[in-house]
């Protein structure tokens, strides 16, 4: 993770991009809104959108393009689909990057400070470092689109926090509340995320056993409650 | 032997490399006699996965989606080697062949298992199959093209792969810069089953 300062003056403007299907039903809100009221409390302005229905027509896009170019800090919050980034999220930052090739950095050259990504992205795997190439992507395209990075917060077991608010979480959820605050601090002074935030937020939740059998317990249940039960393993292709 | 092929070339400038590494994967598989189920992915009709999971928990492995993902879906399940072409977006897939992938849950299983020491999914259609992904960059990128090397690695341990192997061209190069590789990687695939 990217813990290095740079000479910037602190962020005024922070947009999260929500890049789960679920929009602010999920946990990437969870976490990601979390992150943007502290970030409010600390004085920031802030905004929030969730991606798939910004690209849905020509009249959104443009709106959010033009929230991305009045951003300072912009953090996108997205659940890891298939080892990386939910395919509508990876069009958002193929049409940012595009924006800025053709305008955007020409069309604000009094623009005072970089323009920062950071990104939070959690799985339901147990293990952190499942995330790692959705990390690299998004580091990846904050290099090629020309936006300093600001590092991540990457989690395994995101089931396990769901939807409620973290402001006032603890037991298991304390390192993540705890990250959130250094991820704040460091944000709003104009910092990165710092390794000892990303590593506390990474921290798992429980051990991984208990983890899987609450897991599988809860997905048989759900399975069980829609009638489905041994059917789990059907094979409707099977030729 | 059974070819899934899902094309992720854009209808650009972009996929033009990629659209040739396909043909040469099919104009090898009709010279072998192999069988291939090649999908242009840019062409077709595959919403975005909504997250519901009722492939898991309401209709195991159909998903709840009516659209062109499903002759996908049904070609995967009696798959012996998977391949996967793709630009190289930002070290990873682009979003034309990540559409589909998105749209992939329903063959895997809901339940955890430990795999290498680590938690995946379980296949539902358990089988020996190989794993295939070309990619193409504008330029060479070492980054880049590590990190699209990691991704595929960490796919293939959830696709519980036989045998692995990714390679990155550059955009508009010669035929002759990979068709060899592409051709060896073919046979390398077969014998692994």
């Amino acid at each position: 993770m990217n813990a290095q300062m740079i000479e910037t003056t602190n962020p005024r403007k922070a947009l999260l991009l929500i890049g789960s299907p679920k929009g602010k039903a999920g946990t990437s809100y969870a976490v990601g809104g979390a992150l943007l009221r502290k970030l409010a409390a600390a004085g920031l302005e802030t905004e929030e959108m969730t991606v798939s229905p910004a690209l849905a027509e020509a009249e959104n896009m443009d709106r959010f393009g033009e929230a991305v170019d009045a951003a300072d800090l912009i953090i996108f919050s997205f659940p890891l689909y298939v080892d990386q980034l939910p395919a509508p999220l990876l069009r958002a930052l193929e049409f940012i990057a595009g924006r800025r090739d053709a305008s955007g950095r020409a069309s604000q050259p009094t623009r005072p400070s970089v323009q920062k990504v950071a990104a939070i992205v959690q799985c339901g795997f147990p293990e952190t470092h499942q995330n790692q190439p959705a990390v690299d992507i998004m580091r990846t395209f904050a290099a090629e689109a020309g936006f300093h990075w600001a590092g991540a917060l990457a989690m395994g077991m995101g089931g396990a926090i769901g939807k409620q608010p973290l402001e006032k979480a603890a037991g298991m959820l304390r390192n993540v509340v705890k990250a959130l605050d250094l991820a704040a601090a460091s944000l709003a002074s104009g910092g990165d995320i710092s390794e000892e935030a990303s590593a506390l937020f990474g921290k798992p939740l429980m051990p991984k056993s208990f983890y899987m059998l609450v897991a599988n317990f809860g997905m048989k249940s759900r399975a069980r409650k829609h009638g489905v039960g041994k059917r789990a393993y059907d094979r409707p292709y099977a030729s | 032997m059974n070819i899934l092929i899902l094309n992720g070339a854009p209808a650009n400038r972009r996929g033009a490399t990629v659209r040739a590494i396909v043909r040469t994967i099919t104009d090898e598989a009709q010279a072998k006699g192999w069988t291939t189920a090649a999908f242009d992915l840019d062409g077709l009709d595959i919403k975005p996965c909504p997250g519901c999971f009722s492939c898991w928990l309401k209709h195991p492995g159909i998903c709840a989606i009516k659209d062109d993902e499903e002759p996908i879906l049904r070609a995967y399940s009696s798959t012996d080697v998977i391949v996967w072409t793709t630009p190289v977006t930002f070290g990873g897939y682009g979003p034309t062949l990540k559409k589909a992938l998105d749209r992939s849950i329903p063959n895997l299983l809901p339940f955890f298992i430990k795999t290498g020491g680590e938690i995946h999914h379980p296949q539902r259609y358990p089988r020996r199959r190989s794993f295939l992904v070309f990619g193409t960059l504008d330029a060479p990128d070492s980054d880049a093209e590590q990190t699209f090397h990691r991704l595929v690695k960490r796919n293939a341990l959830n696709l519980n792969t036989v045998m692995t192997a990714s390679r990155v061209f550059v955009e508009g190069s010669a035929s002759t810069e990979w068709s060899g590789t592409v051709r060896e990687l073919l046979t390398a695939a077969k014998e692994a089953l």
